[in-house]
């Protein structure tokens, strides 16, 4: 019997995960991670489509607040993020799919930890309803 | 642990538009700041693992600034034009170089020599200080041989004047000796140039096609009361702040050496409180006189740092402003105390031209007198080898720094124009590119004048205050170990995190060199979409999305690419599509993290 | 004599003001009445689908069709129009998105027939009466179209060679549109006859912008002191024009009323209330961390204001294989 495990996108900063992992490791494992150079980059259309074409949920790893190296690109993405969870809820989509992470991990080691932690969190929900509907012809 | 390179692609440009943030156009040799302010930023928060970053990033410092060690004690002229002092207080740049510098120094005993090709010609440099080092530095990086004429036991120059309490002797000393080491230069010792045989065409007639001389000044400026040298100069107890510090430098003077004497010292530089604080710590009561006033922001006012005179206030040391010294009272030979008239104006439109009030005169007494009031080249020896002008100057190219008597000849340092430290580095490496493009017959002045322009501070919703400076409390100071405490590795990662990296991206690129980003993504803009709705003007933080008018009464966004950071916000916020990032490979990964679900 | 072109104009899911603005030509669409054979025109004239079903495949030249499909009949007309067809006009926002209707998408089918016939407080209908597709009355067997579960616009369903936007298009647009096909001089399949750029090019009002816009409370248009030339964004107030098309005229923003949206995304933007929603969240500005949420609350229904006219062609839908999405 087949366990549903959530699907994951995730967004990551680079100036704020993982930057001192030289390896690459823990990007090569994820391979449905994102790293940005900025949290900031990560726009609305990235996270709907993303949300449209099968992910269960999406999780956007951002610097924490006051700390972001372009000044505030954490702080308008988490704008986003609040304004898409309330478009999500309106869609019949739980807001809980949509999440952002505001802290700094330099290892990396935490990044698939919050993947997972999501993973936990949104697998109640069951896989994601966006409304699919054939036309009755 | 990441690996910041230093080559190809991550090497920084040359700032086509001349760029760059203020503190490095302030910087005497434009060091990267920013690059390495970043790197700083993003060490490791384990003291162990970090050891590696804090090694890559001295050398990185090293290759251009092989004295970086010693400015991180003793400069910090890039904190004065920083432009978070409008929002909260300067970066502490200098106690992150000195972060840096305390490891980095216990390490160069060990860096290898560069191995350096050497098949140019030789170059002669006269004066083992910091000018002519950095001189000898970058020529012999080029391929010169190189020969330093030190005329005392040691390199170093005017940096031995520095007390140990700023600058401790085992980072001079690493910095000094690992730096002829490493560079492959030759020095020779307690030789002067101008004693006896030794001259400069002797030297050119031994084979030297370039000299750079730098010798600096090594004489003091005796005291002057008018335009008469003061009487009494000569009295037992009587010494002059130079000498005095030199003599201290060489370890010879017992720490309660003025235990019980009343030093007075007459001057308002650096040097003279390095003099007052030294001669504090030897055990002595101090006091100062100088001829300025204590208001610092008025043309008269004292020229010593803030820094100095309040920790000179704070060990102890009485000063008394708007003094000069009218005569000096001896008895039997020896110094008893000195007459100080108030001085009510030092500077009027001519010049240094200080004027008294008589009938306002106090007595200093004391049994030890140091005067420092500046100091000054061996003029007997510039005009003996044909250096001076008719009106007794040096005469050199402002720009070139190449002698205007003597072609094969290039001056700079302090003996040229008295300055910091890195000033005289900077004629340093000004001088070795004149060198060589004398050398190779290229023209001498084509593209030396750089005009920087400094970037503006960045917006910003988090402006944080600097940190304080810490100095163990004055009464545990009486000696001459440093009294500042330098930054935690923690500390210095806070400092250079809140660095808003003024400068455009093609100065710094410390991302690239760690691997955050493969290229500088550049932003273009679609006019054809862009309805001049200006939402990308108000959400830059970096001054760089700007409106421009075009035809009709209607305005487009642009792009100032020099401000731009390539953040990407203002590509997210623009709602037609008009602004795009190239060269960013967010789409390749979105698309390929898309595929993988 | 010469043949004139076959025109038909048909109404699926629509309010009737599409049909209003093609009346409302005025004598400008007698020269089009003149100029063209009108085979179908069910709010004008009498004409009956069988006769559009006797024609040959392509025999109509242009059928300008409004309204989007939310029943089986919207659909099955769609489609017999387009195979009588030569060219398809998407005419009207809700042909073209999906149009205010289209907000029924957040609702279930069973939601809305829920309030409809039962539970809205003026319904009376104790027997619980429900349409049905199939039902026996008196013996004979009556069918009604099936009521969708989603709102569809028109490229969804059918085909689609030109869109003209609008709620409802203005005359010049139309005007344009109709000449256009009747000349042959025919701008590339898929472009929508509209000027491209956003309507803050065509806002006056744009000129008012302060260097620095910031919205740190959103404001309903009653709530502030309005006058005609200050931008409603430097007020608080939620204007759509950065992220809609121009072209209508600016009849909303020249009376004060903020843009809507009606006219639906610039050309290559597929949703524009998603990057609508981008754009609005970088003014939005809260003065400390900790009051960031306050501050975006303020922005009450954003799906509804964001997707007030294009909600059907949003990204948070996946449709057919057989859709033809005009974006790229």
């Amino acid at each position: 019997m087949d366990e549903y495990s959530p699907k994951i996108i995730c967004f990551k900063c680079n100036f704020g995960w993982g930057y001192l992992d030289d390896k690459k490791e823990i990007n090569a494992v994820m391979k449905s991670t994102v790293p940005v150079t900025c949290s900031g980059k990560v726009d609305s259309t990235h996270i709907l489509t993303a949300l449209k074409e099968g992910a269960d949920g999406v999780l956007v790893l951002g610097c924490s607040q006051g700390e972001c190296h372009f000044q505030d690109g954490n702080y308008q993405t988490g704008k986003k993020i609040l304004l898409i969870k309330k478009v999500l809820t309106s869609f019949g989509i739980e807001p809980e799919r949509v999440r952002m992470v505001f802290s700094v991990d330099p290892d990396g080691i935490k990044v698939p930890l919050e993947i997972e932690e999501m993973r936990n969190e949104i697998s109640s929900l069951g896989p994601i309803n966006i409304g699919k509907c054939a036309m009755a012809s | 642990m990441w690996k910041t390179e230093c080559g190809g692609r991550t090497r920084v440009e040359q700032a086509v538009k001349q760029f760059l943030p203020p503190c490095q156009v302030q910087c005497p040799i434009n060091e990267d700041i920013q690059r390495t302010n970043v790197l700083i930023s993003m060490l490791p928060e384990d003291p162990n693992t970090a050891q590696e970053g804090v090694q890559q990033i001295g050398d990185y410092l090293y290759e251009r600034n092989p004295l970086f060690t010693v400015c991180g004690y003793v400069c910090g002229l890039c904190e004065l034009e920083c432009n978070y002092s409008s929002q909260g207080g300067a970066i502490r740049r200098r106690l992150l170089k000195r972060f840096i510098s305390d490891t980095y120094t216990y390490n160069l005993d060990e860096k290898e020599e560069f191995n350096i090709v050497k098949n140019k010609e030789n170059v002669a440099v006269i004066g083992g200080g910091p000018a002519g080092l950095m001189c000898a530095f970058d020529l012999s990086k080029r391929g010169y041989r190189v020969t330093v004429y030190e005329a005392t036991a040691r390199l170093g120059g005017a940096l031995w004047l520095i007390p140990q309490y700023r600058l401790p002797e085992k980072v001079l000393t690493s910095a000094l000796e690992n730096l002829v080491r490493i560079a492959g230069i030759d020095v020779k010792y307690n030789t002067r140039i101008g004693d006896g045989k030794l001259t400069l065409d002797k030297l050119k007639n031994e084979g030297y096609k370039a000299i750079f001389m730098c010798r600096g000044t090594p004489t003091p400026r005796v005291l002057t009361f008018g335009k008469e040298q003061l009487e009494g100069q000569d009295l037992s107890g009587v010494m002059y702040g130079h000498d005095f510090l030199y003599e201290v430098s060489h370890g010879n003077i017992k720490s309660d050496y003025f235990r019980g004497h009343k030093v007075v010292v007459i001057g308002g530089g650096n040097v003279a409180f390095d003099v007052a604080r030294t001669a504090r710590r030897l055990g002595a009561e101090v006091s100062v006189a100088c001829l300025e006033s204590e208001n610092k922001s008025s043309r008269d006012g004292i020229p010593a740092d803030h820094e100095e005179i309040k920790g000179a206030w704070e060990e102890g040391i009485q000063i008394h402003y708007s003094r000069g010294v009218k005569k000096i009272h001896g008895e039997s030979g020896i110094f008893q105390k000195i007459e100080c008239p108030l001085c009510t104006r030092v500077f009027d439109d001519a010049g240094f031209n200080p004027k008294f009030d008589p009938d306002d005169t106090m007595f200093i007494d004391g049994d030890v007198l140091i005067i420092t009031v500046g100091q000054g080249p061996d003029k007997s020896a510039l005009q003996k080898e044909g250096l001076l002008d008719e009106k007794g100057r040096l005469a050199v190219d402002p720009l070139t720094l190449q002698s205007k008597t003597k072609e094969w000849i290039f001056l700079g340092g302090d003996v040229r124009k008295i300055g910091f430290m890195v000033e005289a580095m900077r004629d340093g490496l000004y001088a070795a590119e004149s060198i060589e493009r004398y050398m190779r017959g290229l023209d001498m002045h084509e593209g030396r004048t750089r005009a920087y322009e400094a970037q503006e501070i960045p917006r910003s919703r988090h402006y944080k205050h600097e940190p304080d400076i810490v100095w163990i409390p004055p009464e545990k100071r009486m000696h001459f170990q440093l009294f500042e405490r330098g930054f935690t590795l923690k500390e210095a990662r806070e400092e250079a995190k809140r660095c808003l990296t003024c400068g455009p991206c093609i100065s710094c690129k410390a991302c690239i060199s760690i691997g955050l980003q493969d290229e500088l993504p550049t932003v273009t803009v679609h006019e054809e979409r862009c309805s001049g709705c200006g939402i990308c003007t108000s959400i830059c933080y970096y001054g760089s999305a700007q409106m421009k008018h075009v035809a009709d009464n209607k305005v487009k966004s642009m792009t100032d690419m020099f401000q731009c950071k390539a953040c990407g916000m203002c590509v997210v916020a623009c709602p037609t599509l008009a602004r795009e990032l190239i060269g960013c490979n967010l789409e390749a990964k979105y698309s390929g993290a898309i595929a993988a679900l | 004599m010469v043949v004139k072109p076959k025109v038909a104009i048909y109404w699926l899911g629509g309010c009737g003001g599409c049909d209003e603005a093609i009346v409302d030509l005025n004598e400008a669409i007698l020269h089009v009445a003149n100029a063209v054979e009108i085979v179908l025109w069910p709010v004008a004239m009498d004409f009956k689908y069988s006769s559009i079903e006797k024609m040959n495949d392509n025999e109509i030249t242009l059928s300008i069709i409004h309204g989007n499909v939310r029943n089986s009949e919207h659909a099955e007309m769609a489609n017999l129009l387009r195979r009588k067809s030569q060219l398809v006009l998407s005419f009207g926002a809700c042909a073209n998105y999906g149009g205010t209707p289209a907000l029924a998408n957040f609702r279930s089918k069973s939601d809305i027939f829920n309030w409809v016939y039962r539970d809205s407080p003026t319904v009376v209908n104790p027997k619980g009466v429900f349409p049905q597709t199939i039902s026996e009355t008196n013996g004979k067997t009556l069918t009604l179209p099936e009521f969708y579960e989603h709102v569809y616009a028109l490229n969804q369903v059918i085909d689609v060679d030109y869109y003209l936007p609008g709620c409802p298009p203005p005359p010049d647009l139309i005007v344009n549109a109709v000449s256009a096909v009747l000349s042959g001089k025919l701008p590339p399949k898929g472009t929508t006859l509209s000027p491209h750029m956003a309507m803050c090019d065509a806002c006056e009002r744009n000129k008012t912008k302060p260097f620095k816009l910031e919205i740190k409370e959103v404001k309903r248009i009653h709530e502030v002191d309005m006058d005609n030339e200050t931008c409603f964004l430097a007020k608080g107030v939620i204007c759509m024009g950065p992220a809609t098309r121009s072209g209508c005229g600016n009849t909303c923003v020249s009376t004060n009323t903020p843009c809507r949206g009606c006219f639906g995304p610039v050309s290559h933007a597929c949703d524009s209330g998603a990057k609508f929603l981008s754009a609005i969240a970088s003014l939005l500005q809260a003065d400390s961390d900790d009051q960031v949420e306050q501050v975006v609350d303020t922005v009450v229904d954003p799906a509804g204001y964001f997707y007030r006219f294009t909600q059907a062609a949003s990204i948070l839908h996946k449709f057919d294989e057989n859709t033809n999405r005009r974006c790229p």
